[in-house]
């Protein structure tokens, strides 16, 4: 087992009023895996990641890598974020050196890494170009670049392909796929796309809203690469929807006046096609 | 091409009132005259001498604010022990104009150049502080995140994200803190005494000769533009190459 997320509780103290936001929540992650978890919005999924990042410390509760506790943030467990965090002052070979260069890499070598970290997602033409002249699509590729070239175990996404248009995010999840298959790395991949967290993984993790825990998991057994034609795709995502439906409704109940009950059907069905839009 | 047109019209109207003799030419002079005075200024060395001198405390009150007010700023904005007390401190001297500083300045160093360093500086150094402050506090987490992950600890996370992420908003500072260095620079030798082009100045004023100061008017104008353009118009147009900033 690579990763094992202990009985972590997290709440958050603001103000007068303390937000539960993860309850209890225990997961084990084998080694290579590929584990997407989906939820509703603001069930703790980037807070879990934080968590095992290092980046935040759970109020209670343990993770361990390679059943070693986790003190802090490090370089065996690398983040990848929504936005995709590259420094602008920096050009796209100096963002994918960073990790390298404050790790005390040599020039020459850290160069080397860089740019055939560079050469696999197929940015070589664009190294000494500035984050802004980048689209959304290469600042994703160039995230992904930096984060592999500190050659990590455990990758940890959270929703790195969200804000990219469907045709985009399908070849990034191709190249994803594998990117992951070559290195054999464990990945967390936290999504709100059904169909995305489905495709990619070799097991979904649902959650439920506030505080989140974890509510059930899905084996998803089919042949890779899958797409729009792998037969069954479509019939495991609508589990995944299925139990996730309920989810979201608490969520918008939780939110919304009283009235809202009479466009629930409206509201759902929306919902459903904006999860499958990216087929 | 417009400018040169507009400045040459501004020129042509001083020659204009000049030669109606609505003042006299010892009050009003010509824009001739304080060309010739210029040229002769130049050539028995007074200008240049006192140019070289202006200039060496510019650079010295203006590199000393840089190196005490960066760090400073730094310490304000990630430290809230220091924006709790030396911040708001300096919101409160900032607004005093520099030059009330003299005669304290003037009892503290003796009548004597480092009197004239220290206006410069008090007159520098709370624009770069606080602006070098404004840019850390303004560095998106994410990026302080980003380097965690990726390993950057204690000084390199200052040396690696800190300053580079804040350097548009010191920039910004070290240009508006050129402007008030330089005017502190100004008042600060008008008043005192020393080589300087304030004093050239004052020595036209004394001798009633003002084709001396209004070249003297002259010279400083245009050494603050000229500097504000060549070193700071470079470094903005840097930092907006990489970033990809608009003009400001
Ligand atoms: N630093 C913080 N201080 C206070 N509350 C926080 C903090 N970070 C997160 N929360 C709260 O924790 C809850 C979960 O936030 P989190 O960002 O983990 O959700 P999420 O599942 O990633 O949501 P989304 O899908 O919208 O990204 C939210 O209700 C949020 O208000
Ligand atoms: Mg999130």
């Amino acid at each position: 087992m690579k990763l094992l997320v202990k009985d972590v509780i997290k709440s958050f103290a603001t103000g007068d009023r303390v937000v539960d936001t993860l309850d209890n929540v225990n997961l084990k992650v084998e080694k290579g895996e590929f584990v997407t978890i989906v939820g509703p919005s603001g069930c703790g999924k980037s807070t879990l990641l934080s968590i095992i990042a290092g980046l935040e410390k759970p109020t209670d509760g343990k993770i361990y890598v390679d059943g070693r506790e986790v003190a802090g943030p490090g370089p065996d467990r690398l983040v990848m974020f929504q936005e995709s965090a590259l420094f602008p002052w920096l050009n796209v070979l100096q963002n994918v050196e960073f990790g390298l260069k404050v790790s005390g890499v040599d020039k020459r070598s850290r160069r080397e890494i860089a740019r055939h970290y560079l050469k696999m997602v197929y940015l070589s033409r664009f190294e000494s170009a500035y984050i802004h002249q980048l689209s959304g699509g290469m600042k994703q590729r160039v995230a992904l670049a930096r984060a592999l070239a500190l050659n990590p175990d455990i990758l940890l996404m959270d929703e790195p392909f969200a804000a990219l248009d469907s045709q985009t995010r399908s070849l990034l999840h191709a190249e994803l796929e594998t990117i992951w298959e070559e290195t054999g790395k464990t990945i967390v991949f936290v999504t709100h796309n059904v169909e995305e967290a489905v495709t990619l993984a070799d097991r979904v993790i649902t959650f439920s809203a506030r505080p989140g825990r974890i509510k059930k998991e899905f084996h998803i057994q089919l042949p890779r690469p899958r797409n729009i034609e792998t037969p069954d795709l479509g019939r495991a995502i609508n589990r995944v929807m299925e139990e996730l439906k309920t989810e979201v409704e608490k969520v918008v109940k939780e939110e919304l006046d009283s009235d809202w009950a009479v466009e629930e059907s409206a509201l759902l069905y929306s919902n459903n096609c904006r999860m499958g839009s990216g087929l | 091409m417009k400018k040169a047109l507009f400045f040459i019209l501004i020129i042509a109207g001083w020659e204009a009132v000049s030669r109606t003799g609505i003042w006299a030419d010892y009050l009003f002079p010509s824009p001739f005259s304080v060309l010739a005075t210029l040229f002769n200024g130049f050539k028995d060395g007074t200008f240049t001498i006192a140019i070289i001198a202006s200039l060496k405390r510019i650079f010295k009150g203006y590199l000393l604010s840089l190196a005490v007010g960066v760090p400073m700023g730094l310490l304000i904005g990630r430290v809230k022990f220091f924006s709790e007390t030396v911040g708001s401190l300096i919101l409160g001297l900032q607004t005093l104009p520099s030059i009330c500083w003299l005669p304290l300045s003037i009892l503290w160093f003796g009548l004597n150049e480092k009197a004239i360093i220290f206006i410069v500086v008090i007159g520098a150094i709370f624009s770069i502080s606080l602006s070098t402050e404004a840019g850390v506090r303004n560095i998106s987490p994410l990026y302080l995140r980003a380097a965690q992950t990726m390993g950057a600890r204690g000084w390199r996370i200052y040396l690696e994200v800190i300053i580079p992420g804040a350097l548009p908003s010191i920039i910004t500072g070290m240009k508006l803190a050129w402007s008030f260095a330089w005017r502190s620079l100004m008042a600060g030798e008008l008043l005192s005494s020393g080589v300087g082009l304030g004093q050239v100045l004052m020595v036209g004023r004394d001798l009633a000769d003002m084709k001396q100061v209004v070249a003297v008017m002259l010279i400083i104008a245009i050494l603050g533009l000229t500097i504000d353009r060549l070193i700071f118009r470079l470094l903005e147009g840097q930092v907006q190459q990489k970033w990809g900033l608009a003009r400001l």
